[in-house]
């Protein structure tokens, strides 16, 4: 049957997270997305929060959560358990998170020779979190002629002390490009043909030989190494044994302008385990319209070829995104509203939307625009919080939640993740409304 | 109407358009399962939204009408048109269309190749074939034919050709008294009391047995089932960018099919594609917007989803009887451009004692004609590999799929019959009869 105990628009890590920790619950859970989440360009780390001179994501995260109106300030004490619960599932799930908010912060390079100010991170970016030992040297490699990735560019970048922002850093950077085999002349390589390359062990075998001759090369003395994060889709876990122990060294993978390999093994992961908890994931489903009672929803319609697919609900889980994913809309006069439910959205006024140099991230308060809720995550009208929730069985997740500003906080995942935490345990297990089921509407295209 | 609404309807509503939605972010090539085995193909941003820029400059932009357009870039043919980047992109850019509509333009103005016009000829070769069918099949099977056909064609000596099955589905259906007339030519039962079948070339030439199973379980719901004169719907046309021929099968279908959907007739059809291709391609790529193309759309059904929608009514006949049975099933990349869910999933879940499992992989391969090719044979069987992998090592005996070239790619590369949902549930009504009949006192 077309029905679910929860329906979760949306398949980013705030949505996926949200259905997975419902289904380890028991609900029957179905998503319903428009296509797929960011998780697609995710690098890797878990932004918790951070702010310079913190000396601990907690430290950010307790700073934020004092903020009047950022999600931290419903949900700053849910971030501990949630990354506790994250770390257990992805170490369960083969891809093993570590780092904590008490445990400092680790600069992590990026592939564009930048610093990422880290706390949770993959174990392929553990190394970013210790700290270098002196003499310690960084080699940045990886296949000369792969367009995303420029591994003397990047080490040239890094070599600049002003770039690690205050960390702690490497002793020298020494950038080596090498050919990995098979690989020339192939000009429409993307992070994703060279992770599935990784994943075939012969070629994993070669690439690994020459790439250890090239880091051999840079000299004796202790060493950590740094490659595009490509190490393997489905077999990361072998190859990134394998890797680090013919480079003899430990290895960072370098988060990548999209396709995001770190977020996509954590998505087809969580997918997994969604299915495998009897769960269903519905990509291409766009969420045409819902139907309600005065204080429910019961049904939620997607768009489809001819007619619309109506599931019958419990409950539902918004977990669209902000302004940057498809969460809200804003009208030319000004008003911002939720794009599932038609939610009035909590935002500044539009003179205020973009402010200032256009290449600064604090210079758009628009990206802070989302929806209130109460405790239990449930919408409340952002003027009149007071009269109570808009929606009994609605709950808002993720970077759909007004007052955070993910590019400034960097707090999008420990938002995401503290939220599909409350949401979950706030949404009791529910049955779909049983009697009547309602007609498919006959939808005109 | 206002400006705004204008450009909005543009946007949202023109293939061509719907590009400038585009963020650049890269999620169709990650999904593309073509990009993902082989990268000559450069995946579908770049020979979609990217190129179609350029293409937005030439002289006919977006109604193609067999006029050549300037196209920057011929990779577009790698495409397999599977659809996954439409349904992947977090934006509504309608990338497949795009790409369909880059490729007709590419063929547009010259003679098609002699292969890639006969494989999409899926009628007529059903029609000629059909007489013949010991021969026939005994030429397909043979190795010396295939290696020939390859030499001169270009299809694919190991690709997965289907077998014929002697005279068609219509004959027969027909010899035994069927209601095969066009509307208004045949006394007909009402509307809430018999629906359409559109069968398909795969189901009159070579799967009949999809066809009886059809059969069984509409009759078996109180429906009576008529199949009027019908064409092939016009997609493997659409997929090797022979628009114009698509068009005149269309035009055909929707003469017969709108009459019947306008007396309020549903259209049920047992190949996923054929029903996604009248519900929604005949308008997006062949640009038929009128009255027929828009009644057809609206009453066009795939069986399954036919079959969940009288379930949903309390319609269905649920007294299933046992199917033991292990299921891999595979939705195809048609079945998701419908955006109707799961629902052989939601009716397999239906029948006791049979455990399928949805195997949530994205494309086997063939998508239509794509695999049979010489130069594409190898990216299909790639594209496939996991869901192959995966069914060999289920161990199960056979597998489920609701597209009849998905079927036939599984089963030749998996080495183990594939059937329509459809059949199982034929199989699971015959198997309460049987429980009926043997044991009559246990009844009730």
């Amino acid at each position: 049957m077309p029905s679910a105990d929860v329906a979760v628009i949306g398949a980013g890590l705030a949505g996926l997270l949200t259905a997975v920790r419902l289904a380890e619950r028991g609900a029957r859970v179905v998503v319903l997305a428009e296509g797929n989440g960011a998780l697609h360009w995710a690098g890797g780390p878990i932004d918790l929060g951070f702010r310079p001179g913190a000396r601990n994501a907690g430290a950010a995260v307790g700073h934020l959560a004092r903020r009047r109106g950022h999600p931290y300030a419903l949900l700053g004490a849910e971030v501990a358990p949630a990354v506790d619960w994250f770390v257990r599932l992805t170490t369960e799930l083969g891809l093993p998170h570590a780092g904590s908010l008490d445990g400092g912060f680790g600069p992590l390079p990026t592939g564009i020779g930048g610093i990422r100010p880290v706390s949770v991170v993959p174990e392929a970016q553990v190394p970013a979190l210790l700290p270098w030992a002196p003499g310690e040297r960084l080699v940045v490699t990886g296949h000369a002629g792969y367009k995303d990735f420029w591994p003397r560019a990047v080490a040239s970048s890094l070599a600049r002390p002003e770039v690690w922002g205050g960390f702690a850093r490497p002793e020298r950077v020494i950038g080596i490009a090498v050919e990995w085999p098979g690989l020339r002349e192939r000009r429409n390589l993307n992070a994703l043909r060279i992770a599935e390359q990784f994943d075939d062990p012969d070629w994993r075998a070669a690439t690994l030989d020459v790439t250890a001759r090239a880091v051999a090369s840079a000299g004796s003395g202790p060493l950590r190494v740094g490659l595009p994060a490509v190490l393997g889709l489905r077999d990361h876990a072998r190859v990134l044994a394998e890797a680090t122990q013919r480079l003899g060294a430990p290895l960072l993978e370098l988060p990548l302008v999209p396709p995001g390999i770190p977020g996509i093994r954590l998505h087809d992961a969580l997918r997994a385990k969604l299915r495998a908890l009897g769960g269903r994931i519905l990509i291409g489903e766009r969420v045409a319209r819902v139907e309600t009672t005065k204080t429910k929803v019961t049904a939620v319609a997607t768009e489809a070829a001819t007619r619309e697919l109506v599931t019958r609900v419990g409950a539902l889980v918004l977990a669209t995104g902000g302004v940057a994913g498809s969460g809200l809309v804003g009208d030319p006069n000004g008003s911002i509203r939720e794009t599932v439910l038609g939610l009035p959205a909590d935002g500044p006024p539009i003179e205020r939307w973009l402010h200032g140099d256009p290449l600064d991230p604090a210079s758009l308060p628009i990206a802070a625009a989302g929806v209130r809720t109460d405790d239990a995550l449930r919408p409340v009208h952002p003027q009149r919080p007071g009269e109570g929730p808009l929606f009994d069985n609605v709950r808002v997740v993720g970077s759909l939640l007004a007052g955070q500003h993910w590019m400034v906080d960097r707090s999008g995942d420990g938002v995401a993740l503290a939220s599909a935490w409350r949401g979950a345990a706030s949404l009791e297990s529910r049955r779909a409304p049983t009697g009547r089921p309602s007609r498919r509407a006959e939808a005109v295209r | 109407m206002t400006i705004a609404s204008v450009v909005e309807e543009a946007i949202h509503e023109t293939v061509g358009l719907s590009t400038d939605e585009c963020l650049k972010c890269n999620i169709c090539n990650e999904v593309c399962p073509v990009a993902r085995v082989d990268d000559r193909f450069p995946g579908p941003k770049y020979v979609g939204p990217q190129a179609q820029r350029f293409r937005l400059a030439a002289p006919v932009p977006i109604n193609l009408d067999g006029r050549p357009v300037h196209t920057p870039d011929l990779t577009v043919d790698w495409c397999s048109g599977c659809g996954w980047c439409t349904t992947a992109c977090p934006a509504g850019v309608k990338i497949a269309e795009v790409n369909s509509r880059a490729r007709a333009s590419i063929r547009a103005g010259h003679r098609p190749r002699l292969r890639d016009w006969l494989i999409s000829q899926t009628d007529l070769l059903g029609r000629v074939g059909s007489p013949f069918t010991p021969l026939a099949n005994w030429t397909l099977q043979n190795r010396l034919f295939r290696w020939v056909l390859e030499l001169v064609l270009g299809i694919h000596r190991r690709a997965p050709l289907p077998k014929y099955a002697g005279s068609s589905f219509r004959s027969r259906f027909k010899g035994r008294g069927g209601l095969v007339g066009r509307a208004g030519e045949v006394e007909l039962p009402p509307p809430d009391r018999a629906v359409v079948y559109f069968h398909g070339c795969a189901a009159n030439y070579y799967e009949q047995h999809v066809a009886e199973a059809a059969i069984a379980v509409l009759e078996r719901n109180g429906f009576q089932v008529i199949a009027p004169p019908q064409n092939c719907c016009g997609l493997p046309m659409i997929s090797n960018g022979l628009y114009q021929g698509a068009r005149s099968k269309a035009r055909d279908n929707l003469d017969v099919l709108a009459e019947y959907a306008r007396r309020g007739y549903r259209i049920v059809g047992t190949s996923t594609s054929c029903t996604h291709t009248l519900k929604a391609e005949y308008a997006e790529m062949l640009d038929l917007h009128d009255d027929d193309a828009r009644a057809v759309s609206q009453a066009t059904w795939d069986i399954c989803e036919f079959l969940l929608e009288l379930h949903e009514e309390g319609r269905l006949d649920t007294e299933f009887g046992r199917v033991d049975l292990e299921l891999p099933y595979h939705a195809p990349c048609q079945l998701r451009s419908h955006g109707i869910g799961l629902p052989a999933m939601d009716l397999f879940a239906l029948v006791p004692g049979l455990r399928a499992v949805d195997m949530d992989h994205d494309c086997c391969g063939i998508a239509g004609t794509y695999g049979l090719k010489k130069e594409k044979y190898d990216i299909a069987m790639r594209v496939g590999d996991d869901l192959f992998r995966g069914i060999e090592a289920s161990r199960a005996s056979q597998t489920a799929c609701d597209s009849e070239t998905c079927r036939w790619q599984i089963a030749s590369a998996t080495d183990r019959p594939s059937r329509h949902p459809v059949e199982y549930l034929a199989a699971a009504y015959a198997a309460a009869d049987d429980a009926t009949r043997d044991a009559p006192a246990a009844a009730h």
